[in-house]
């Protein structure tokens, strides 16, 4: 590759890392986010036991060793929720309740980079975005799940530096190890009980903002091509903590009450930057695959993967102390409980010619228990269904995918926060990854 | 018979059949009969709130929003409803700032008093179990039994309705008194355990036997309501609302026994004597006179309606059990929500005095919210018990909703008079039925210092003896 493009390139992967700051919402179970690669989202993330290009860096690290050639990947997934809609149900926040999250498209980038060192060993530095959550209901002023949160967003990067190995010709192991930079953000109404009419109004707006802080961890995967018919692969991604550090503005909403709304005043730290900590768990992963060749230009691969999620047991929101002394600020604390759950994941691809026509099912377990799941984040199990197309030139590819990913109708009939209704959400995904060499 | 007839047979049919099929989507209540409802209780259940009982209110009483939730919006439930401002009148808030709670002008009057049957909801605010079986006058009882035009009580006016179903939520003020009057008698203020077990056997037993199917309810720690948690037994500043502190140590009332300790309550009722310096330290600018009896609640008096409280809540157990009822645990509940508070939709609601959103402006009754709360822990007991599938009622018109439309403003004359005016203690000392100040502190005095008497002693010296009911049928 010239040095000319190749500085062209490195914009790009600029460009992209700055999108990367861009949130996305969770398409993966829980607040996951799977889609890293064109060519793996065709078959739907069905890639462990292939792992044939650099997003293996994301799928099974251990693929990395089979990647002689310099090379670079970068590339983006557009998401676009057409559905995400509560209609409640008694008793709160009541049946004929409908409200709708806003209609935002969300572009997580992945970016992969490949060098050879020697015949038998490979260094990559990766990026992408493999958590994530964003939701955002439409007319805060009256979404009754505003004391919960109308807007959140957990936005992650990891950037990571791995190694590849081929032991033999035919077995290949990787190492990685991943920084994590996260922030955190969720805005909620604090309501508050207007004496003179016992009805609940809104006293004031929380926006609470985190700096982006940093995790790290690792990830280590095995790729064995058994021959020419048969390849399989296991990978595992370390858990990683992230403590939060940010602030929480106060802004009151005034209730139309000079008594109540100076009361309240008293009782708040409005105009304040209230110093505010939280800290999240990120979940381990691990995925086993096998590929097994249907024809001399045809695959077929199956996956399980296997998300650690029971990490996510507890979500505390620490106000500075001194401050909750003083008013009526009190932490946060939600028992998410969240459990272990798995996907499973077929892909198919077919060459021909210079091209490549790929197809994939996902069925995606979600971890989140009933009772945990509301505006802040709710969850479902879900099917995604995949098409996807890759070109190959002389020195440049371009994979494309197509996600249909309709979650399961989520009925919430027992919740902690007493917050009851169904869920219904729709997303289509499309990606594009260019890669040169 | 041709197509054609046969067609439009059949379009006639399908057009008969829309409101049947209609009908035939209504509640499912299992092996319940709803067909003739009844309710029987105290205040909580005649839906009286703030001091009074008023229309506003009562149309959204627990038993109110059970029958609509069974029956649909349009089907009536006849209840002794009262014009604004209520009877009594209802009290406001007229102030934070100072904080000022005072019953408002004038007197409802009643609005359904010429039907000619007894009342779907029969509850009498002030009753007590005992007062389910005895036919009275006095009181709230004139208003809703009117024995007048029906000389039965509330238990015979109930059971001649032919109810296919009662609730029956009573006992609160077997031990309320005691907890709003700070006085302590047992057989006055507390109704002793075996006269309440004997009373309530009566008319659980009286119901079950006509075929009714029945719910019960238990009863809530009243030493836990705002009317007697929300004054501090120590000095406040006012201007601050927090403690006065003396050498970094917070300053005592002057209770009738000395200086308070931190287990003794406070009652609201004392808000005007404390204004006026009364139980407050020379020193800190106060009379130095003790505060009465009536407006402390002390520890061992605390102990003493806790320990019947739990007493009585096991006498209705063992009654639900033995009449097969739906036991509706609010005992359970309350304290829940007195200890943690709970949370709907991330709001939270708690016995805090007029911010907790649970209890109405006399400390000691419900919001319109707290009742629609009360509402669905009887529809979720009903459903469990009688496999029913009962829609709970809709919260969100509570939360949201308001419970009474004040005017915006107030008068500097009332902003001038002590929080929890002495009319409005007066007002809710009569709906009570606790006997005169003076007299219970004559009978504390002959009875000496000791909270808990002998326990087949009935209230006023009544005797535990077995009650025949009458029959109105």
């Amino acid at each position: 590759m010239g040095r000319r493009a190749f500085t062209w390139i490195s914009r790009i992967a600029v460009g992209v890392a700055l999108l990367g700051m861009a949130t996305a919402p969770a398409f993966a179970g829980g607040f996951g986010i799977f889609e890293h690669g064109s060519r793996a989202m065709g078959m739907a993330g069905a890639f462990t036991a292939q792992a044939d290009d650099p997003s293996a860096m994301f799928h099974n690290v251990g693929g990395l060793a089979f990647l002689d050639e310099q090379e670079l990947q970068v590339g983006v997934t557009l998401i676009s929720q057409t559905q995400a809609e509560l209609q409640g149900a008694n008793p709160f926040p009541g049946e004929g309740t409908f409200a709708e999250q806003e209609s935002t498209i969300f572009y997580p980038p992945h970016a992969y980079w490949v060098q050879p060192i020697s015949p038998t060993l490979n260094f990559g530095f990766s990026f992408n975005t493999p958590f994530g959550l964003a939701t955002e209901w439409e007319n805060p002023d009256t979404f009754p799940g505003r004391y919960i949160s109308y807007e959140a967003e957990l936005r992650v990067l990891d950037l990571g530096a791995n190694l590849g190995w081929k032991g033999t010709p035919d077995f290949g192991i990787g190492f990685g190890i991943i920084a994590r930079a996260s922030d955190v953000a969720l805005k909620r109404r604090i309501p508050g009980q207007n004496p003179f009419t016992f009805q609940t109004v809104d006293i004031a707006d929380v926006d609470l903002d985190s700096d982006f802080e940093w995790g790290f961890g690792g990830q280590i995967g095995i790729l064995h091509r058994y021959n020419n018919s048969f390849s399989w692969g296991l990978s595992y991604r370390s858990s990683m903590e992230v403590d939060y550090a940010g602030d929480a503005a106060f802004t009151q909403i005034s209730t139309g009450n000079p008594q109540f709304d100076a009361a309240v005043a008293a009782s708040l730290p409005v105009g304040q930057n209230v110093p505010v900590t939280t800290s999240i768990d990120f979940p381990d992963m691990a995925s086993l695959g096998a590929a097994i060749a249907l024809g001399p230009t045809s695959t077929l691969e199956v996956d399980v993967n296997w998300t650690g999620w029971s990490s996510f047991e507890t979500l505390v929101i620490d106000f500075d102390d001194q401050v909750e002394q003083m008013t009526a600020i009190e932490d946060v604390v939600r028992r998410e409980g969240w459990d272990d759950a798995y996907n499973y994941r077929i892909g198919f691809n077919y060459g021909f010619g210079n091209s490549e026509l790929r197809l994939g099912y996902v069925y995606d377990e979600t971890p989140q228990p009933e009772r945990a799941v509301g505006p802040l984040l709710p969850d479902a199990d879900r099917s995604g269904f995949t098409i996807g197309y890759g070109f190959q030139g002389a020195r440049m590819n371009t994979d494309l995918a197509l996600m249909y990913l309709p979650f399961d109708t989520r009925e919430v009939d027992e919740s902690m926060n007493d917050f009851f209704g169904t869920y219904d959400i729709t997303a289509w995904l499309f990606g594009v990854t260019l890669g040169w060499k | 018979m041709t197509t054609r007839t046969t067609i439009a047979c059949s379009l006639v049919l399908a057009l008969a059949l829309v409101p049947m099929a209609t009908f035939g989507q209504n509640v499912d209540t299992g092996s319940a009969d709803f067909s003739k409802y009844v309710a029987l209780g105290d205040s909580l259940t005649a839906g009286f709130a703030s001091g009074g009982l008023v229309e506003t209110y009562q149309r959204v009483s627990y038993p109110a929003l059970i029958n609509e939730r069974v029956k649909g919006p349009d089907t009536p439930f006849q209840q002794p409803l009262v014009s604004e401002p209520g009877i009594p009148p209802l009290l406001r808030l007229q102030s934070l700032a100072p904080l000022v709670i005072a019953p408002q002008q004038g007197q409802g009057n009643p609005l359904n008093l010429n039907l000619p049957r007894p009342y779907d909801n029969l509850a009498v605010p002030g009753a007590r179990v005992g007062d389910v079986l005895e036919v009275r006058t006095d009181g709230l009882f004139k208003l809703v039994l009117r024995p007048q035009a029906l000389p039965f009580s509330m238990l015979e006016q109930g059971l001649a309705l032919n109810p296919t179903f009662v609730t029956l939520w009573i006992g609160s003020n077997d031990v309320l008194g005691a907890a709003t009057s700070g006085i302590v008698i047992d057989g006055v203020t507390l109704t002793p355990r075996a006269a309440f077990a004997q009373d309530l056997q009566t008319v659980a037993g009286a119901i079950a036997q006509s075929g009714a199917g029945m719910a019960i309810a238990t009863i809530a720690d009243v030493t836990t309501i705002p009317f007697v948690n929300t004054i501090p037994p120590v000095v406040v500043d006012p201007a601050t609302n927090q403690p006065v502190l003396v050498d970094g140590q917070p300053v005592p009332l002057i209770g009738p026994a000395g200086p308070l300790t931190a287990d003794d309550k406070v009652l609201l009722s004392a808000s005007q004597a404390l204004a006026q310096g009364i139980g407050i330290p020379a020193a800190l600018g106060g009379t130095g006179q003790p505060l009465d009896d009536t407006h402390v609640l002390n520890a061992a008096e605390i102990s003493a309606v806790q320990a019947r409280t739990r007493a009585l809540n096991q006498v209705i157990r063992d009654v639900a059990q033995q009449t097969d009822a739906a036991l509706v645990d609010v005992a359970a509940v309350f304290d829940l929500v007195a200890r943690e508070g709970i949370e709907v939709g991330g709001i939270e609601y708690n016995t805090e005095f007029l911010t907790g959103g649970v209890f109405s402006y006399d400390g000691v009754h419900a919001t319109q919210f707290g009742y629609a709360f009360v509402a669905n822990l009887f529809i979720e007991a009903i459903n469990e018990k009688f496999g029913a599938t009962i829609p709970l009622v809709d919260l969100s018109d509570f939360v949201f909703g308001s419970d009474r439309q004040v005017p915006e403003g107030f008068t500097a004359a009332e902003a001038a008079q002590a929080m929890y005016t002495p009319e409005a203690h007066q007002q809710l000392w009569e709906v009570l039925r606790i006997p005169p100040k003076e007299r219970l502190l004559e009978l504390k005095r002959r009875r000496g210092e000791r909270p808990e008497g002998p326990d087949l002693q009935g209230p006023d010296g009544r005797s535990p003896a077995p009650r025949q009911i009458g029959s109105i049928r």
